[in-house]
C-alpha cells in the first residue's frame, strides 16, 4: 500500500513537472489570430471546382472573377483584367507541398524563367490558425517571397473564387482574365515553364505540366 | 480552445511523448539486462500502465477532434480503431488481473505502430502521398510540430511502442 502510494506521488511530481516545463518551452506570448486573413472583393462568377483540373480544365476560356485584396503590409493586390497574363499560385502554410514548392517558384523566377511579359500573383488560402508554419507571411517572407500577394479571409473567398481542388494551385490568366488553366500540385521547373508558355501563348490547346 | 492554450497542450503533450518513448527505450534494456526477473517484479502493475498510457492516448486525441476541432485524417482513424479498443480492452485485463489480455492488445499496439511509422514517414516525405495537399483533411500535413520532430502521428507511434514493450516484456502471461 505505502509503496502504491510512493509511485501515486513520483508520478504526480513528474506529471507536474512535465506541466511546467511545457508552459516554460509554449511560452506566454499571444497570438493574434487574425493576422493571417485579410479582406477580398470577388467580382465575376467563380470558377467552378474540378476534381482534377491536371486532367484538363473544361473552364478554359471562361473568364475568372475579379480579386482584390492586400497583402500583410496593407499594400493593395488586384487580380484583374489589366491587359497582362498571370500566373496565380494558392498557397497554404501548413501544406507540405506548398512548402516544397515555394523554393522551387523563387529560384526559378531568380534565373529568369518568368518571362517580362507575365506576372506572378501570390493567394494564401486554406489559412488555419491552429496549424504549423502560421501565420502565413511569416513563413513566406522567411522563403523571401516577394511577389503581390492577396490574404484570403476566413471565409475562403477568394479559394471559392477560383475553385480550389488542392494546394498548390495554379489558375494561368491571360489579359482579360480569361482561364487558360489550371493545375493542382507540385509541378517544378519544368511545370512553371509550362505555365509560362501558357500564360504567353494564350487560348491554346497546351498540354499540362 | 484559444491558440495559447492549443500551444500548450501540443507541447505538453510533446514532452509526454518523449519521456514515453525514453521510457520504453529504458524499459527494454532493462529487461534485457535483468532477464525474466525483471518483468516477474511487475505483477499486473504493467497493464495498469499500458491502459494509463492507451487512456492518455485515446483522450489526447478525442481532445484534438472535439475541442480542437481537427478532424482526422484517413490514417489518423486507422491509429484511432488500433488505440482506441486498447484502452478498454487492458482496462478490463487489469481490473480482473487476466494477464492474458496481453494476447488481445499486443496486436492492435503492434499494428497501430506500423500504422504510425507508415504516417510519420508520408509527413517527411509528402511526395509519397501525391503531389498535392486535398484541402479538406490530407495525410501528409502536421497539425503539430513540437520540437521540430514531434507531430501526432509521431505521439501516437510512440504510445503503441510503449504499450508494446509492456505487454511483450513485463506482462507474463500464459494461455489458458
Amino acid at each position: 500500500m505505502k509503496k502504491n502510494l510512493i509511485w501515486i506521488g513520483a508520478g504526480v511530481l513528474g506529471l507536474a513537472l512535465v506541466v511546467l516545463l511545457a508552459a516554460s518551452i509554449a511560452g506566454e506570448e499571444p497570438i493574434d489570430s487574425s493576422v493571417g486573413f485579410g479582406e477580398v472583393t470577388v467580382e465575376g462568377n467563380a470558377l467552378p471546382t474540378i476534381d482534377n483540373p491536371n486532367a484538363g480544365d473544361p473552364t478554359v476560356g471562361l473568364v475568372a472573377p475579379t480579386l482584390s485584396g492586400a497583402d500583410w503590409n496593407g499594400t493593395p493586390v488586384s487580380i484583374a483584367p489589366d491587359g497582362r497574363s498571370k500566373i496565380v499560385v494558392l498557397l497554404a502554410h501548413w501544406c507540405p507541398h506548398c512548402q516544397a514548392e515555394v523554393p522551387v517558384i523563387l529560384d526559378w523566377a531568380a534565373s529568369g524563367g518568368l518571362p517580362a511579359d507575365v506576372d506572378l500573383y501570390g493567394v494564401t488560402v486554406l489559412t488555419t490558425p491552429s496549424r504549423v508554419e502560421f501565420p502565413p507571411q511569416d513563413w513566406l517572407e522567411g522563403e523571401g517571397w516577394d511577389f503581390p500577394t492577396i490574404m484570403d479571409n476566413e471565409a475562403g473567398d477568394a479559394a471559392l473564387a477560383y475553385g480550389l481542388s488542392g494546394t498548390p494551385y495554379y489558375l494561368v490568366l491571360d489579359g482579360e482574365n480569361r482561364n487558360l488553366g489550371r493545375f493542382a500540385g507540385e509541378i517544378g521547373i519544368a511545370g512553371l515553364n509550362t505555365l509560362a508558355q501558357i500564360a504567353q501563348a494564350g487560348l491554346s490547346t497546351s498540354p499540362a505540366p | 480552445m484559444s491558440l495559447e492554450a492549443i500551444r500548450f497542450y501540443n507541447t505538453f503533450l510533446a514532452l509526454l511523448t518523449v519521456f514515453a518513448l525514453g521510457l520504453a527505450l529504458g524499459l527494454v534494456v532493462y529487461r534485457v539486462v535483468r532477464g525474466p526477473e525483471a518483468a516477474s517484479r511487475w505483477g499486473n502493475q504493467a497493464l495498469w500502465l499500458a491502459w494509463l498510457v492507451a487512456l492518455v492516448a485515446t483522450s489526447g486525441s478525442l481532445v484534438y477532434s472535439e475541442v480542437i476541432h481537427y478532424v482526422p485524417c484517413r490514417l489518423c482513424w486507422f491509429q484511432r480503431i488500433a488505440m482506441y479498443p486498447m484502452s478498454v480492452v487492458l482496462l478490463v485485463g487489469a481490473v480482473r488481473k487476466d494477464l492474458a489480455a496481453r494476447f488481445y492488445a499486443l496486436p492492435l499496439a503492434l499494428i497501430g505502430l506500423l500504422i504510425s511509422i507508415w504516417h510519420y514517414t508520408i509527413q517527411v516525405f509528402p511526395s509519397l502521398e501525391g503531389g498535392s495537399c486535398d484541402p479538406l483533411n490530407p495525410c501528409s500535413a502536421r497539425y503539430v510540430e513540437v520540437l521540430g520532430f514531434v507531430s501526432i502521428p509521431f505521439m501516437a507511434g510512440a504510445g503503441f511502442t510503449l504499450i508494446a514493450v509492456l505487454l511483450l516484456f513485463y506482462v507474463r502471461a500464459t494461455r489458458t
